[in-house]
């Protein structure tokens, strides 16, 4: 059965059925208890402090008790609140995290979920919105994948919880009470399928979570003028390159929307691995669309310069020159 | 530096402390073959037969024995960069013919010849050293509290140096683990030098254990040149942790007789160590302090301190012999990559 159900709720089905699932799992994060976000909402009432626990303000402590949880049998799930503030306790979260595994024989798994709320446009400025998932993908050894519907959100979740690697899962803001459909069983999406969110036939656009949205709305929009295929990632480590190359090999133009900024960020990194990988289906430059190299601002400036439904038109007109 | 610190608080709970002759024993025979590893690999790197860093020991190897030796297998162990760790993990139980074999990039090693000079026994409950000092504390956190939920009492003895106080996860760490009353030992190995900087220096206080006072968190001072004080003090804040009553801050001060690594120049600040300073520290050398005792004591005679010396000289040349015989390992770059990521079930299916 199938239910409409807002996106945070998603996220929240999937934390509570995969605490019942299994007794290993327990989340730590600050101000969980009392759910500053509704994603953690009543679950302390249900399985405890014990498994759902907050801690001081001390973002590398707080993640080093999910950490070195994890090396002992436990599958937590670590909640910044906001994406920004992984950078608090970065070496660890980033570098110890990704290595462990590898560095250290193959011997040790370390199965721990990192999450946040990410996202431009809510006029929080740069701490408060900045993009994570281009950063932590950069870092070998760590899973990164970010829903954009609540059907997503609840059974990547669930893979993430139930993946013997670190993954890092942040949610965009502004999908928060989104509806969608999702199911009341037991589901997963596998983290490393990507997903077309609507076929087409002219230009691949690349987008998600918030830009998916975007993406979604300038195709309709186009519709009978310019045929645009959405392709959602969902994962970008792994990242399903076979789905992407199919879908290039139909449309030959790809326009790549990435919320995180231009230098070093995801998009840079699959623009140059579609020219190495599939050059040959492109009839046209691969074009980007991201946030330009400037700290977010906030107020009534940020709307000004985030990557937003005009400029997707924009870039998909240009990519089909 | 002051060759002599003050011992300002022994460890005092006698009743569940108090070592055995046989534990004595067994701590002396330790510290034995911790000097024998440690000074091997010393004279392995000054003969290039040693990959990337040694961090020697010498003079400050009894604090990790005194850690170790009367862990639980089921215990945590966080040893730290000084002689890389191998004094606390062969008191653990470890043998570190697998650790010498990592050390010069060999198949056979503990971390399959990919880690160099890091060292991890999983097996041992010994995991993910890393090169950032004081990368320990936030882990700590963590299995203390896996400690604390599986109700096995089981420690964790978190070892570091006084440098790593500088951490701000030092503060986390023990904010968090008195707080939840978690069973982590912050056992500090304070030789009063970081690299180059003196703890005086860089600490505000003559103690680095006066930290624990802001916590409410009990704290022991003890001499770290002498093994069964450390091991005294050990055993009185394992007992503590593992009743429940949460952290316990052990504070040994040591010394450090070499430099920070091999090649280093040996500063203080930016002027070298005098000799006469080193040469005075040496007379505390702990080998040396604690065969005074056992002799003293009756617990060996010279001839059976020698019998031990020379088993510990064989161990420590045929867990040579094993390393060097083993191959470097044949993984190119296809193979590594599918060590990137832990398997899950669903990939063999």
């Amino acid at each position: 059965m199938t239910r409409q159900l807002p996106f945070i709720e998603a996220i929240r089905e999937a934390l509570r059925e995969e605490m019942i699932h299994d007794d290993k799992v327990f989340l730590v994060g600050q101000d969980i208890r009392g759910a500053i976000y509704p994603h953690t909402k009543g679950l302390v009432d249900e399985f405890g402090p014990d498994r759902v626990v907050d801690t001081p303000i001390s973002e590398s402590g707080m993640y080093g008790m999910a950490s070195g949880a994890a090396l002992q049998g436990y599958r937590p799930v670590v909640d910044f609140m906001f994406g920004g503030f992984t950078y608090v306790t970065f070496s660890e979260a980033t570098v110890t995290t990704g290595q462990q595994y590898f560095l250290h024989g193959s011997k040790s798994n370390m199965p721990l979920v990192i999450t946040a709320g990410v996202g431009a446009g809510m006029r929080l400025a740069n701490d408060h919105s900045m993009a994570i998932h281009g950063t932590f993908a950069h870092h070998p050894g760590i899973k990164v994948a970010m829903p954009s519907t609540p059907y997503d959100a609840k059974g990547m979740f669930k893979a993430a919880i139930r993946d013997n690697s670190p993954v890092v899962i942040p949610w965009h803001m502004a999908l928060m009470m989104d509806k969608g459909e999702v199911p009341d069983e037991d589901y997963v999406v596998p983290l490393g399928k990507a997903d077309i969110k609507r076929e087409g036939a002219d230009v691949t656009v690349v987008a998600n979570s918030q830009q998916l949205k975007f993406a979604l709305q300038v195709a309709e929009k186009l519709d009978g003028e310019i045929s645009v295929e959405v392709f959602d990632p969902r994962s970008f480590v792994p990242f399903d390159m076979d789905l992407l190359l199919t879908s290039l090999a139909k449309t030959s133009r790809l326009v790549i929307v990435d919320e995180d900024w231009e230098s070093g960020g995801f998009a840079a990194t699959l623009s140059a691995r579609v020219m190495e990988q599939g050059f040959d289906l492109l009839d046209a430059p691969v074009l980007r669309v991201t946030f330009p190299n400037m700290p977010i601002p906030g107020g009534v400036l940020e709307p000004r310069v985030m990557p937003n439904p005009e400029r997707i038109e924009a870039a998909i007109r240009a990519v089909m020159e | 530096m002051d060759a002599n610190p003050p011992v300002r608080e022994l460890a005092m709970s006698i009743s569940n402390t108090a070592l055995t002759i046989e534990d004595r024993k067994l701590l002396f025979t330790n510290l034995l073959r911790a000097d024998e590893y440690d000074r091997t690999m010393y004279k392995r790197m000054m003969s290039g037969k040693l990959l990337g860093f040694y961090h020697p020991g010498e003079g400050a190897i009894a604090p990790g024995i005194g850690a170790a030796t009367f862990l639980n297998q089921d215990d945590v162990l966080s040893p730290h960069h000084r002689a890389h760790g191998m004094a606390h993990a062969l008191a653990k139980g470890v043998d570190l013919k697998p650790y010498l074999a990592e050390h010069t990039g060999k198949a056979g090693g503990c971390s399959e010849g990919r880690s160099s000079f890091h060292m991890s026994f999983p097996e041992h409950k010994i995991y993910m050293f890393s090169g950032f000092i004081g990368f320990n504390f936030a882990p700590a956190v963590g299995y203390g509290y896996a400690a604390k939920l599986s109700g096995k009492g089981q420690v964790v003895m978190m070892c570091s140096g006084d440098g790593s106080y500088g951490q701000g996860r030092a503060h986390e760490a023990m904010l968090m683990a008195q707080n939840m009353k978690l069973p982590i030992i912050f056992w500090c190995e304070n030789n009063g030098l970081a690299i180059h900087a003196e703890a005086s220096e860089m600490h505000p206080m003559p103690d680095i254990s006066s930290l624990a006072d802001g916590y409410g968190m009990p704290k022991r001072i003890v001499d770290g040149q002498d093994v069964f004080a450390c091991a005294e003090a050990a055993r009185e804040a394992i007992d503590h942790a593992r009743e429940g009553k949460g952290p316990m801050f052990v504070e040994c001060k040591t010394l450090r007789l070499k430099e920070h690594d091999i090649g280093t120049p040996d500063l203080i600040g930016s002027t070298p160590r005098s000799k006469e300073d080193i040469l005075k520290q040496a007379e505390r050398e702990p080998v040396k302090l604690a065969m005074q005792k056992v002799l003293a004591d009756g617990l060996f005679t010279m001839d059976e301190i020698d019998d031990l010396r020379t088993a510990a000289r064989a161990e420590v040349e045929a867990a040579w012999d094993w390393a060097d015989a083993q191959p470097f390992p044949e993984d190119g770059e296809a193979e590594l990559m599918t060590h990137v990521f832990a398997p899950n079930a669903e990939d063999a299916a």
